[in-house]
């Protein structure tokens, strides 16, 4: 076997995570080095770029580059790094609350314009970080200090709503399936486009039983294991409706041909202009004849 | 861009003595790490009994670890390595969501069992497929070896007064700085 060009513990920073003991994001970091080990790439072609929330402090925790920016506005951040850099991989952390409520209207955005981004967001269902408010994905009913009597809100379905924007690549994974989730998070930043990993990361402080770990390790179902055909966007959508009854991990849709990224596309237009470009002194002449 | 293959996974039918070693030597270094870890957080919240419980693992695991390092340097010197520590996944090393703000040292020591008898039935599960006799013997060896390990916990579950652990919210934890 040849030498690994890079080790998971070449991607752990000297900072050490300061997340409740038993939180999920731990298994989630570990997964992250792992899957950018068997990637290649070294630190300083990578940036992890995110928002505010408990898993929105991964970017401390790497080698890579990072930026822990303001709440919910990683995606149009990350647009511009690749934008800036196509050549750096950009991988995008965060919650639930940060990527689907207040940054929740520029997913539409990434999503469109397929700039080649790995969008993973821990999702908790729960505002863990400001100690246990509603999020977006918390389930109807569920009691927090924002909603002692139960909440009376539908939870947004972060895997219906990626899919029905047209992301070429969804899945979901949880910690409880450490080898299956970092196949997922290699999977989905070797995927040529915008592609997006729901992890179920409980809350250990603030989350329900039924959403930790050890819940987790008794319902989830691989998509695998169901015969589902990651290339078929209807019957992915279909199973994404049971997003929180049931734990469904893999690959829910990926694209078999995916469209050509934005950032290709700059690329394209700027060899078309540039043909078309004047030399200095043309556009010189041109002034001064004016 | 460079890009390396998806990490193999371990093929043990035919896995050398040499690769069964290093193998063996990265599951106690995986176990040592993971012991640091989880030491350090519950410093950070606050839970000095079962921190300290965990920094002694961490110091038994080293210990295993090199005990084997030796081994494999006495039969294959300097050869290359050949196995990776992404191959394994959590093989003695107890998971992240086995631990709490305000566990008690009853609660670690039994993290630790778990985690002891969790590496047993990983080489019960994989001597099913090995083939090579030294390896076998290796395996076995060290199958073995969890037994005791896990003997020894339970020696010092046994020393410990009966728990009475508080419950995950009795005790609230304050935002830690960093």
């Amino acid at each position: 076997m040849n030498a690994p060009l890079f080790q998971a513990k070449d991607y752990k920073s000297e900072l050490k995570p300061i997340w409740c003991p038993g939180c999920g994001d731990f298994g989630v970091l570990q997964g992250l080095y792992r899957a950018l080990s068997a990637i290649g790439r070294p630190p300083h072609e990578v940036a992890f770029i995110s928002g505010i929330g408990c898993s929105s402090r991964i970017p401390g925790y790497t080698t890579a580059y990072g930026f822990n920016t303001v709440h919910g506005r990683s995606l149009p951040i990350a647009q511009g790094v690749k934008l800036a850099n196509p050549e750096l991989l950009v991988v995008i952390a965060g919650g639930d609350g940060d990527g689907f409520s207040i940054g929740g209207g520029h997913v539409a955005h990434a999503v469109r314009r397929n700039i080649d981004l790995t969008y993973l967001v821990m999702d908790n269902q729960v505002y863990g970080l400001t100690k246990g408010q509603l999020s977006p994905t918390s389930p109807k009913g569920l009691e927090t200090v924002t909603s002692p009597l139960g909440s009376l809100e539908d939870p947004i379905n972060p895997l219906l709503y990626m899919l029905a924007y047209g992301a070429g690549f969804v899945a979901q994974a949880t910690p409880a399936d450490m080898p299956g989730m970092s196949a997922l998070i290699e999977e989905a930043i070797r995927y040529p486009g915008f592609s997006f990993v729901n992890i179920q990361s409980p809350c250990v402080t603030f989350g329900e039983d039924e959403q930790q770990l050890k819940a987790h390790k008794g319902k989830m179902k691989t998509l695998a294991s169901l015969g589902h055909d990651s290339t078929n966007q209807l019957a992915a959508m279909d199973l994404a409706r049971a997003y929180g009854k049931e734990l469904y991990t893999g690959v829910f849709y990926k694209n078999p041909n995916p469209p050509p990224t934005y950032e290709s596309l700059v690329k394209l237009r700027q060899a078309e202009q540039s043909k078309k470009a004047r030399a200095r002194h043309q556009i010189l002449e041109a002034y001064l004849q004016k | 861009m460079t890009r390396q293959q998806q990490t193999p996974s371990i093929d043990f039918t035919i896995l050398t003595l040499k690769d069964a070693l290093d193998l063996a030597v990265l599951i106690e270094e995986e176990a040592r790490d993971r012991y640091e870890e989880l030491s350090a957080q519950l410093v950070l919240h606050r839970t000095p009994g079962a921190a300290a419980f965990f920094a002694k693992m961490v110091r038994i695991e080293e210990l295993h670890r090199k005990q084997l390092i030796e081994q494999r340097h006495k039969a294959f010197g300097d050869a290359p390595v050949g196995v990776r520590r992404e191959m394994i996944f959590d093989v003695e090393a107890p998971g992240y969501d086995e631990v709490r703000m305000n566990m008690t040292t009853r609660q670690a020591l039994e993290t630790a069992l778990k985690s002891e008898e969790k590496a047993h039935a990983f080489f019960v599960s994989v001597l099913h497929n090995v083939q090579n006799p030294e390896v076998r013997k290796l395996f076995e060896e060290l199958r073995d070896e969890e037994v005791e390990h896990q003997e020894l916990v339970k020696a010092e579950l046994a020393k410990l007064p009966p728990g009475d652990p508080l419950e995950r919210f009795d005790v609230g934890d304050g935002p830690a700085p960093q």
